[in-house]
């Protein structure tokens, strides 16, 4: 199995794996935390994406809860202290790619013979 | 504001701001594949696939730039909040056309052999240690994993359920995303030299992206706001410093931020980051005891850090006195949504 088809294996994997913990949160988990959630089923469907996506988060937060282990506090700190460290480092990641990119760029050959790098395959004998 | 949860909370703010945003996708598209083709060099024959494959890639570029805009727009300047209110479905959006994208990409480069065509796209290109060449694809995958994880917790349960502050660093996802767009577009479609316009285009665009981001981080680093020292009662300003009806916002020892609030003489102290996405409340403007959040328009009363009924928003309120013209605050915070009276200031402590 090459490397693409195992990433694309485990991919397949997390998805199973969220699926069935979607389940478990939307049929059981989401009412015991969260008590806006409770005799709202209509916007649950739009939940389940982000469940396939994050579920290791989901599992996290859910435990938390269930086990009263919330810090309310933390709730009222944002990061925004992060904020500059993101901007600085996107810009250097910008400015990166930019340079790379308009250093290396070619006007495309339209004027050279196409030339055959392997045989024809199978259909085209 | 939260009652019971519900797919969308439409009103007619959001219509028209969807509505814009829509007609604005359309007439892009319309320009690119129709009326300006040569433009963007596509005065060669290219098909249909590649072509609509620009056409949506370019969209999602331009949308996820504007997007990028808006944030640090709004925190530099007010006058740009309005375009911050409905951000989210722009963000949706800006996700269901990448996708369009992508799917003209794989269907078309990918497809047409015995490969497996998502296998192709990660195994096709391996040169990973060339500039020239390199599998630029890559970046665009990883880009739209990030948009796809942003838009699918854009639902306002996920930021009641993983907190906001979580939330937040999840959602910081989006300036390596972009910052791999950018790569995915310099060492992909830019290498066409005889490309100009895209060019211009993307280094506008993402150049403002990068200016603004930094500014704002930048200008919230000097900030307005005053840094309290001390582990016992900080003073925060002085009584007449808060204009009547606004905030002074304080950095608390503990690293919190409080907004101390003066309305009809009377003041109350809260947290300065709002229940919903931790917004300045502090630049918020206080009308019948209520201030409101300048990022989505989430009330509080400031008496006690409640949403109105039937909301159910609570925020931490603070402990509050005057030692002369100073204004003292505890730092340790009340739990969210516990009373606090108000403290009256003397007239000749505001003359």
């Amino acid at each position: 199995m090459s490397g693409a088809e195992t990433i694309l294996l485990l991919v397949r994997w997390w998805l199973i794996i969220g699926a069935m913990i979607s389940v478990a949160f939307l049929f059981i988990g989401i009412d015991r935390i969260d008590e806006d959630a409770r005799g709202a089923y209509i916007f649950r469907p739009l939940l389940v994406p982000a469940i396939l996506l994050i579920w290791p988060l989901v599992l996290w937060r859910w435990y938390v809860l269930e086990a009263g282990r919330e810090i309310w506090s933390k709730h009222y700190r944002p990061p925004r202290a992060s904020h500059l460290v993101a901007a600085i480092l996107m810009a250097a990641g910008i400015g990166t790619a930019l340079f790379l990119g308009l250093s290396n760029r070619q006007t495309w050959p339209a004027d050279i013979a196409p030339e055959r790098l392997s045989a024809p395959g199978e259909a085209n004998e | 504001m939260s009652v019971k949860y519900v797919p969308v909370q439409w009103n007619r703010n959001k219509w028209i701001y969807d509505a814009v945003m829509l007609a604005g996708v359309a007439l892009f598209l319309w320009i690119f594949v129709e009326l300006a083709p040569g433009l963007l060099s596509h005065e060669r024959p290219i098909n249909a696939p590649i072509h609509n494959g620009r056409a949506f890639g370019a969209c999602a570029f331009v949308m996820l730039t504007v997007i990028l805009c808006i944030g640090p727009l709004a925190r530099l300047d007010q006058r740009f909040l309005p375009l911050l209110y409905n951000r989210r479905h722009f963000g949706v959006m800006t996700v269901f056309v990448a996708i369009t994208h992508a799917s003209f990409i794989i269907d078309w480069y990918f497809n047409f052999s015995p490969t497996n065509k998502y296998v192709a796209v990660l195994s096709a290109n391996t040169d990973f240690g060339q500039a020239l060449g390199f599998p630029f694809e890559i970046f665009g995958v990883f880009a739209l994993i990030v948009l796809m994880i942003l838009s699918a917790t854009s639902h306002d349960f996920w930021m009641k359920f993983l907190t906001p502050p979580v939330w937040k660093r999840l959602h910081y996802l989006i300036y390596p995303a972009y910052a791999a767009v950018v790569a995915h577009v310099a060492l992909g479609v830019l290498l066409d030299a005889q490309n100009v316009t895209f060019l211009w285009i993307v280094l506008i665009g993402s150049l403002a992206v990068a200016t603004l981001h930094l500014l704002a981080a930048f200008s919230e680093t000097r900030g307005s706001d005053t840094r309290a020292e001390g582990t016992d009662w900080v003073r925060i300003c002085d009584a007449h410093d808060i204009t009547e009806g606004f905030a002074k916002i304080a950095r608390l020892p503990g690293g919190d931020r409080v907004a101390v609030f003066r309305q009809d003489g009377l003041l109350s102290a809260i947290s300065n980051a709002c229940a919903h996405q931790n917004g300045p409340l502090g630049e918020g403007k206080v009308i019948d005891c209520l201030v409101t959040c300048p990022w989505h328009g989430f009330q509080y009363d400031v008496r006690n850090g409640r949403s109105p009924a039937p909301f159910t928003e609570k925020i931490p309120t603070y402990d509050i006195r005057l030692h002369g013209s100073s204004v003292m605050v505890n730092p340790v915070a009340n739990p969210p949504g516990t009373p606090v009276d108000p403290v009256p200031v003397p007239q000749e402590v505001l003359a």
